[in-house]
């Protein structure tokens, strides 16, 4: 019997295996002198990479409440902002304005997704009930209202010029600029692959049958004797909680958190990712989400090989996003991967 | 600044937010979508109101006027282009499409029109009533100095006649008799011999005409840039919501609470959280849809 033989078949337990050596490789990186070395034209790749790792914690969330429950959350920014400043106000260092208590990191990044699950819970518990569109609309007055609050609230939250002074884990123990580089990707791509495995377990069990019947009806399914609001919260929780993971991540790999990285931009990516993709499929709005952020990628090169100007290419670019996310709900309301039975649409 | 200057400012965002939020309840009451694209409206509106002004250049209410007649050509087309093809498919892909076509319109108008804010150059006449009894009671300054200038007048007598047209049309017009109709009840109207969907394009159009109105009201009163519909359009929200959605004339009161909540609460908040003042819509917003979703005068939101 060969290796390759006894290698996992189902998707949870390959996504685990390669997180796990995500992880491990990440590690070497970070901890023995083995180096990385990258031609320059890469670090954008990187870069880029490294955002789409934590947007991916952040996408796998948004789809289990959306993709899988139904929960219309448009305010999903909010949970990665909580998250990313509990996450930075606890550890930081010699901040320059707002509250650094310069804890350890690991306490830090475990109550950043404690405390963004217990607001998960507070806006879920208010808001659930809601019809779809106006959960929409209570998601988003949410996230607007916490922007106001870092913002305006400065000797708290350090208002527009946010939180420094994070420790930076993998950046203190790697080497030289590039080794820290490749393994912030390979810690944070391995964490999303391990929460990819953590997801589909959940969602290929009776659970997520559950969950996706109440997407399709929810009363047939309370009919069934399914208390339908807890399932709805828990999902919500859950997502919640990703998004502070990701939230959490993101601070620590960043160094700094401030109220211009959580904007209703993000909220839009993760979305138009999702549903490019093919909602309640995780691969599928992993993959959607690598579409549009490369989209970005392209648009950052071809900002360098033609005359105009960059406010130009960011105002193209956000006509094409936009224009992307009429034409799917329109033409492949199930995404490209996504399972137009499953989904209940028609196209 | 007196209590009462910061009710004149009120009365005006009020006024301004009333004739957006009558057009945004209209389309959610008989489209049943929210239409987060209308903000934009707002924003093209404003500018063909200043090409107008500028470029031919045609007297204020003029211009007035074409940016009213653009707001209603751009709504319709809009509409018949990204919305009524997917007019069955409930009210989540709706709002979705409304998304994406409010960020690929914002960033259009952003690239033709770039970053900067414009201003109309309207000769100001202020009139001034400082010379109004002053009352003070305790620390409280009860009718204070206040001013009004005629961009104030402009504003908040636009909105009367719109109010009073208005409520002509909902009542007197077969049209507006029609719409009211099929607001309550799509499928009766239907079976009473109601072309509903030349009932939805003229809802479309007049929607798009007090966006239009609105957008050069708020470009007369401030400026305009590619993000003046986009940072007025959750006030609209809110006001249509709590006003109930839906209903027109609870917009209309829905505006002006929203209006002078805003106004006084600068005055109230400690200096230095005066910025929160622009999330207090939002507060007003997530409390009404918590607390009492169908709104002053709305139909029922909640799930069955």
């Amino acid at each position: 019997m060969s290796v390759l033989d006894r290698l996992p078949s189902d998707h949870a337990q390959q996504a685990f295996l390669a997180g796990a050596v995500c992880l491990v490789l990440g590690a070497l990186f970070a901890l023995t002198p083995l180096r990385a070395q990258l031609p320059s034209a890469l670090y954008v790749f990187i870069e880029v990479g490294i955002l789409f790792v934590v947007y991916g914690l952040l996408v796998l969330g948004l789809d289990l409440q959306y993709g899988h429950t139904g929960l219309v959350n448009f305010g999903h920014v909010v949970f990665f902002a909580v998250g990313a400043y509990t996450t930075a106000m606890l550890s930081a260092q010699d901040t320059f304005a707002g509250i650094g208590l310069g804890y350890p990191w690991p306490l830090a990044l475990a109550a950043g997704v404690v405390v963004t699950a217990v607001v998960g819970a507070g806006v879920g518990v208010t808001s659930i009930r809601l019809r779809g569109d106006f959960l929409a609309i209570v998601t988003l007055a949410t996230a607007e209202i916490f922007h106001s609050v870092f913002v305006n609230f400065e000797d708290v939250f350090g208002g527009n010029v946010g939180i420094l002074g994070v420790p930076q884990p993998i950046a203190a123990v790697a080497a030289d600029g590039d080794t820290r580089m490749m393994a912030t990707l390979l810690v944070l791509g391995g964490v999303t692959l391990v929460t990819l495995a953590g997801v589909t377990r959940l969602t290929e069990a009776p659970y997520g049958r559950v969950l996706r019947a109440i997407r399709a009806d929810e009363l047939v399914t309370r009919s069934v004797g399914k208390s339908t609001l807890t399932y709805k919260m828990q999902s919500f929780v859950y997502g919640a909680a990703l998004a502070g993971l990701a939230g959490g991540l993101f601070a620590l790999y960043n160094g700094a958190v401030a109220p211009g990285f959580f904007t209703i931009q993000v909220t839009v990516t993760i979305w138009i990712g999702m549903l490019l993709g093919g909602a309640a499929n995780h691969r599928a709005v992993l993959a959607g989400l690598a579409i549009i952020m490369g989209l970005r990628l392209l648009s950052r090169f071809a900002l360098d090989v033609t005359p105009v100007g960059a406010d130009v290419f960011a105002s193209l670019r956000l006509i094409v996003v936009g224009l992307i996310l009429v034409a799917v709900i329109r033409y492949r309301p199930a995404g490209i991967w996504g399972n137009e039975q499953e989904l209940g649409v028609d196209s | 600044m007196g209590l009462s200057q910061n009710v004149v400012f009120g009365l005006v965002t009020g006024s301004y937010i009333a004739i957006a939020a009558i057009g945004f309840t209209l389309i959610y009451g008989i489209v049943n979508m929210i239409n987060f694209a209308y903000g934009e409206y707002l924003t093209m509106g404003a500018f063909i109101g200043l090409l107008a002004v500028t470029m031919l250049p045609v007297p204020l209410p003029v211009a007035v006027l074409l940016a009213m007649a653009g707001g209603g050509v751009v709504s319709l087309v809009l509409a018949r282009g990204f919305f009524t093809p997917i007019n069955q498919t409930g009210p989540v892909p709706l709002l979705l499409t409304s998304i994406g076509l409010g960020i690929a319109l914002r960033s259009a108008i952003r690239l033709v029109a770039g970053r900067s804010a414009r201003y109309y150059d309207t000769d100001t006449v202020t009139y001034r009533f400082d010379s109004l009894p002053d009352l003070t009671v305790g620390s409280v300054d009860l009718l204070g100095g206040f001013f009004v200038t005629s961009e104030h007048l402009i504003v908040i007598g636009a909105a009367v006649v719109v109010f009073a047209v208005l409520h002509a049309l909902l009542t007197r017009t077969d049209v507006g008799i029609a719409m009211r109709a099929m607001g309550d009840d799509e499928s009766l109207a239907r079976v009473r011999g109601i072309d509903t969907q030349r009932i939805r394009d003229s809802v479309w159009v007049l929607a798009g005409v007090l966006a239009g109105l609105a957008g050069v009201l708020i470009a007369i009163q401030t400026n305009v840039s590619s993000d003046t519909g986009f940072s007025h359009i959750l006030q609209i929200l809110s006001a249509a919501i709590l006003g109930g959605a839906g209903s027109p004339y609870g917009a209309i009161l829905g505006a002006y609470v929203i209006g002078l909540v805003l106004a006084l609460s600068t005055a109230f908040l400690p200096s230095g959280l005066t910025g929160l003042s622009s999330a207090v819509a939002f507060v007003i917003l997530v409390v009404v849809l918590l607390v009492k979703p169908s709104g002053i005068a709305g139909k029922e939101v909640r799930e069955a």
